[in-house]
Order: C-alpha cells, then sequence, then structure tokens
C-alpha cells in the first residue's frame, strides 16, 4: 500500500504553537511519526545566567504562557531555600490560591481546545467561557489575567482584601456549578466517548518507562501528585484528593482533569476560609550565599522542577529547568502508533502539550 | 435563490452562535466574507491545471443553480417536467463529485486526503438521503416535484406518515452539505480544509457560493417534499408558512451542528449503512404496504 508522510505542524490549525509531527500513513492508519521540537527555543536557561535573581522572576514567569505562576513559585522556593528564609504564612496561603486558581483555568482552556480538535465547537465555546470567570478572578487578585507577578523571593507582592475575598468567593460558587455540567457533560455524551474512548492508551508500564508526569500519569493508574507527596507551600495544612483512574485513554485524561477542576475550587475555597493573618513577605538579601537547591511543584500539566547553583554573586550561576510537557511529548509517537488520522488530533490534544514550556 | 442563500446563511449562523453562548455576527457579516474572498490574490497552485481549478467551482456552482431552478420556492415553479425529482437529485450530488475532484488535481497532500474522505463519504450520505426522499416520490406515485406537492395538497403532507423518512433526509442533508458532525472531508484540526486547502480568492468564494445554495435547495427540497400541503394552496399566508417550515429544518440543521462531536469516517459509514440506511428501506417499505 502507498505510504505517504502528513506534516502537522509547526503550522497547522490543529497546534496553535509550533510543533512539528510529521506522521507516516497508510491509508488512514498511523505507522510511525517523528518529533521535531525547537521552533520556539528562547535560550531562558542561558539568558538567566546574565540576570540577577529579582530580574529571574520576571523571566521564569514567561517560560510558560498558562501555568506562569506555577514556574515562579518553584524558582522562588528553591531561592528561599538556598537563603533559609520561611515564608509566612499567608504569603504561602495566596501562592497556593494563585497556583489552585492556575490549574483551573489551564485545564478548562484544555477542554476547550480538545473540543475544538474533535469538532465539537459548543464545548470549546462554553469552556473557554467559564475559564473566563477564572481569569477574571486572577485579574481581581493581582491584576494580571495571564502573568500575575505575585511572586517575590520571601513571599508574595499582593494581599488579599477583605472585600475581595468575598469576590473571589461568588466567583467560585459560579466555577463550581459550571464545572460540575461539563463534568457531567463528558461522563454522558455519547459522541463524546466515541471520539475519546479507547483512544492513545497508555499503559501504566509505559508510564513509567517514559516518566510521565500529571494528570496523563494519573489517568493510566499511577497514583503520583507532588502536592501531596512532597507537600510544598500551603499544601501540608490543606486535605484534598487526588483522582486517579485506571483506563489510560484520552476520556480518562478529560475525566481527570474536570475532576481535578472540581477539587481545586473547592480548594480555593477551603484556601480563602482559612486565610492566616499576619504579613505576607519577609525581606530578602539581593545576593545569594553559594550553594545549589532544587525545588518541585506540581503544576497543572505535572511535575516542575528548578535547579539553581550559585556562587555567591547578584546572579545565578546556573538554572535547569525540566517542565512536565517536555517528558509527555515523548509519548506521542507511542500513542500515536496504529491510530486512525482523524484521531491523531485529539490524541496529540489530550496530551495537553505546552511548547513553550518544551522549548524554553 | 442566491439572496436566500445568504439570508439562510446567516440564520445558521447566528442560531449556532446562540446555542453556543455567543451573540453571533450581524446580517451583513455574510456578504462581507464573500465580498474580501473576492477582492483577495487569487492563487493557483503549483502543479495544478488552472483551467480545472477555475472550472471546477463553476460547474458546482452552475449545477446548484440549474437544480435552483427547478426546485419550487414556495410551491411553485415555471419550469416543472415528469421526473425532475431525479434530475435535481443528480445535479445537487455533483457538487460532491467535483469537491472530491478539487482535492485530486491539487498536489498538497491535505488536498488529496480530504478528497478521498469525501468520495467515501459520498457513499454513505448519498444514499441515504435519495432514498429518504424517495419515500415521498412513492407515496405520491410521481417522479415531478410539482406531482409530489400536488398530492400533498391533496392527502395531507407527507411528513404526518413519513416522520422517520424526514430525520433521515435531514441527516442525509448534512453529510451532503458536509457540516459538522459530518465535516470529516474538511476536517480543519486534522487535514486543514481537505480539498479547497489550496483554493483562495474568488475561487474560494465560488465553492463558498455553491455551498451556501446548495443548503437553501436542499432545504427547499426537504420541505417541498414533506410540508408540501400547508404552503402550496394560494394566499398570503404560504409565505409565512414557507418561511418557518425553511427555519424549522436550517433551525434541525444547526443543532445538529452543534450538539455532537465530529464522527470518524469508519464511525459515519457504519452509522449509516449499519442504521440510518436500513431505516429508511423499512420507512420505503411500510409506504409500499399501506
Amino acid at each position: 500500500m502507498n505510504r505517504i508522510i502528513i506534516p502537522i505542524g509547526p503550522q497547522h490549525p490543529l497546534i496553535k504553537e509550533p510543533l512539528s509531527v510529521r506522521l507516516l500513513l497508510e491509508g488512514e492508519r498511523v505507522v510511525d511519526s517523528f518529533l521535531r521540537l525547537g521552533y520556539v527555543h528562547r535560550g531562558i536557561e542561558r539568558l538567566a545566567e546574565e540576570r540577577s535573581f529579582i530580574q529571574n522572576i520576571h523571566l521564569m514567569e514567561r517560560v510558560c504562557g498558562i501555568c506562569s505562576h506555577v514556574h515562579t513559585t518553584t524558582y522562588c522556593q528553591a531561592a528561599e531555600a538556598l537563603l533559609g528564609v520561611q515564608v509566612p504564612e499567608r504569603g504561602l496561603f495566596i501562592r497556593t490560591l494563585l497556583c489552585e486558581l492556575e490549574r483551573i483555568h489551564s485545564h478548562l482552556l484544555w477542554l476547550g481546545v480538545l473540543a475544538k480538535n474533535m469538532g465539537f465547537e459548543t464545548i470549546f465555546m462554553y469552556a473557554w467561557q467559564y475559564r473566563e470567570i477564572s481569569l477574571n478572578i486572577m485579574e481581581l487578585i493581582s491584576g494580571g489575567r495571564v502573568s500575575h507577578s505575585v511572586n517575590v523571593i520571601g513571599g508574595v507582592r499582593i494581599d488579599i482584601s477583605q472585600a475581595q475575598s468575598g469576590e473571589i468567593e461568588l466567583g467560585l460558587q459560579k466555577l463550581e456549578e459550571r464545572s460540575a455540567q461539563l463534568l457531567n457533560f463528558v461522563q454522558n455524551d455519547r459522541s463524546f466517548h466515541l471520539r475519546t474512548k479507547d483512544i492513545a492508551k497508555l499503559t501504566i508500564d509505559d508510564i513509567k518507562k517514559l516518566c510521565v508526569v500529571g494528570p496523563v500519569a494519573r489517568a493510566s493508574g499511577l497514583d503520583i501528585d507532588l502536592r501531596r507527596d512532597a507537600p510544598y507551600a500551603a499544601y501540608p495544612q490543606l486535605d484534598f484528593r487526588v483522582y486517579v483512574l485506571e483506563q489510560g485513554d484520552v476520556w480518562a485524561r478529560t475525566m481527570i482533569r474536570l475532576l481535578e477542576t472540581l477539587e481545586s475550587v473547592r480548594l480555593c475555597r477551603r484556601i480563602l476560609s482559612r486565610l492566616p493573618h499576619g504579613s505576607i513577605s519577609v525581606d530578602t538579601p539581593r545576593r545569594i550565599p553559594p550553594g545549589e537547591a532544587v525545588s518541585r511543584c506540581e503544576a497543572p500539566r505535572g511535575e516542575v522542577l528548578y535547579y539553581i547553583l550559585t556562587d555567591g554573586s547578584q546572579n545565578p550561576a546556573r538554572i535547569k529547568i525540566r517542565t512536565p510537557s517536555l517528558t509527555n511529548l515523548i509519548t506521542l509517537p507511542l500513542q500515536l502508533k496504529g491510530l486512525n488520522m482523524a484521531d491523531v488530533s485529539v490524541a496529540i490534544s489530550g496530551v495537553d502539550l505546552c511548547i513553550s514550556c518544551a522549548d524554553r | 435563490m442566491f439572496f436566500l442563500g445568504f439570508i439562510f446563511e446567516w440564520i445558521d449562523r447566528k442560531l449556532i452562535a446562540r446555542f453556543q453562548g455567543r451573540v453571533g455576527p450581524p446580517w451583513y457579516q455574510v456578504f462581507a466574507d464573500i465580498i474580501k474572498l473576492a477582492v483577495k490574490e487569487d492563487i493557483t497552485p503549483l502543479g495544478t491545471n488552472p483551467w480545472l481549478a477555475a472550472g471546477l467551482p463553476l460547474v458546482a456552482y452552475s449545477s446548484v443553480a440549474t437544480a435552483a431552478v427547478y426546485n419550487p420556492v414556495v410551491g411553485s415553479t415555471k419550469y416543472s417536467f415528469a421526473g425532475d425529482f431525479i434530475v435535481i437529485m443528480f445535479l445537487l450530488s455533483l457538487p460532491s463529485l467535483l469537491y472530491f475532484l478539487a482535492g485530486w488535481i491539487c498536489t498538497g497532500v491535505y488536498s488529496v486526503m480530504g478528497g478521498n474522505r469525501s468520495l467515501l463519504q459520498y457513499f454513505s450520505y448519498e444514499v441515504l438521503f435519495t432514498l429518504a426522499l424517495s419515500g415521498a416520490a412513492i407515496a405520491s406515485e410521481s417522479w415531478s416535484l410539482s406531482g409530489i406537492i400536488a398530492h400533498q395538497v391533496n392527502s395531507g403532507a407527507n411528513i404526518i406518515h413519513q416522520l422517520l423518512g424526514f430525520l433521515l433526509a435531514i441527516l442525509g442533508l448534512i453529510g451532503k452539505l458536509k457540516r459538522s458532525p459530518f465535516d470529516i472531508p474538511k476536517a480543519k484540526s486534522e487535514i486543514v480544509a481537505g480539498p479547497l486547502t489550496e483554493f483562495s480568492g474568488k475561487k474560494l468564494a465560488l465553492w463558498y457560493l455553491s455551498i451556501q445554495l446548495q443548503t437553501v435547495v436542499g432545504i427547499c427540497l426537504v420541505i417541498n417534499c414533506f410540508f408540501g400541503s400547508w404552503f402550496a394552496a394560494g394566499g398570503a399566508h404560504r409565505f409565512i408558512a414557507w418561511f418557518v417550515f425553511a427555519i424549522l429544518v436550517q433551525g434541525l440543521l444547526s443543532l445538529f451542528y452543534a450538539i455532537y462531536a465530529r464522527l470518524r469516517i469508519d464511525q459515519l459509514i457504519q452509522l449509516t449503512w449499519k442504521i440510518l440506511i436500513p431505516l429508511s428501506l423499512v420507512q420505503i417499505a411500510v409506504l409500499i404496504l399501506l
């Protein structure tokens, strides 16, 4: 049978970011696929060595366009560990609140993208409409919808007033209702099941072998979540549920993300009700003593790891960032093999790729 | 007919927008889109026969326009002859074949894939659409549209005993117009725009116009076959009745667009051949036996 190569990307309606996937097709079936990365490499790790620790907070915020707050949180945690400072309770809670809001925003955005890519425009429209609520809340807190600039080394920059907290609560109530609607749809809609069930399956062995993290790993039955396994910020004082499903297909990934969205909304309300009083940050020196530190956080897509090496000057000697998208990207050729061409779009969007994270 | 195409396109977009919780475009947006396309640069892709590339949308448009002439709007047409039903069916299926050819003459992989898919899809919905509408022709024992309408005026609208046939015809029409959920040949997230990927400017505008016109002719055909009795009789109210039915059919098309995910080509073929076509045969069998 004739084999043809179909290029998806670097410019293609499927993925808005530049990733190149070349599919070797036999009829409508994918025989093999080739990944190519690096179209948005910005040299952030090198750039960070030229900037001071404080400037780097803003640089790290720009690693990812969706989970910007998690990146600065991880970076600040590493710097705080090197300095040996303790962030005040209230600061930690506000940090955590934004992390969770970002998770809601990221998951709803992803659901919209998935729905769009499988030709379900209506869900795309509704998911993004609901996502707007979370963006508005974030704007209310920090003034920024995507980049918040909330974190500083030693705490946070912005406090939440009583009036704001009431308004956030209202928004969260609305979000809870709407995400429950979406969850209900994903559980029950037949045409959605037709397109997502048993598509792009990953077994737990594949997951372990390829070091997959985040919702993709949890959808295949691997019970990992850094918020619970290696708690940071305010997570040790909060109780929440980590969802794990066994199926390992795109449907399970959707379910996991929506369940997490709902859990995050509940978590946000818990944080607001338990917000401790006191200061939000401590003063820290500009120079950081020599040493090295590793910090990890659970981003919406999985584990983010920062490694910082310092030599006592104003600038870091080396910063290494490991993002979840890169590890999850490696599973794509495995997932795509043997798929129907029509399912490729669902499989690729099912991983929730962030190419700007992966390339840095 | 030409303006009706624009009006229904607008109604469609407005309805879908409302279903999706959006506001939707203003009425002149549909005209603006076509005008904008028409003044854009017209690129003939490398390796394509320029005459064929220009001819295909032209033939597609003219065949739909010819079908529009024979298809009575509000129950009457000057041009009617025995067997015009079959001619209209043929003229309406021609654009789909040309659509496949459009994919074939382009050298891009997306176009060729889209063309192949549209041909595969052709064999599933075309049978369904024809069978579902034949129910109306069989009931009235006439293969001309004016005969079908006249029969309905005498003995009640076909929709009363052929509700199933009507719904199947709607599904066939969705496949014919390549609308979501049966928009497999032009699935944007997979093969960009299918056969039309390489077309631009005036040629693309002409393709869009022919699809627009096809929508109206299809809607007309369906309401002629199933709602004939209520607007064929004289009086001013028949225009209102016709318009109400047309909007109803358009509303169903928009509703299906909004509430289902795009099917895969194998799922579509299984659905049509295993469920829908047997159902339409049952409908015809019932009609013959009664």
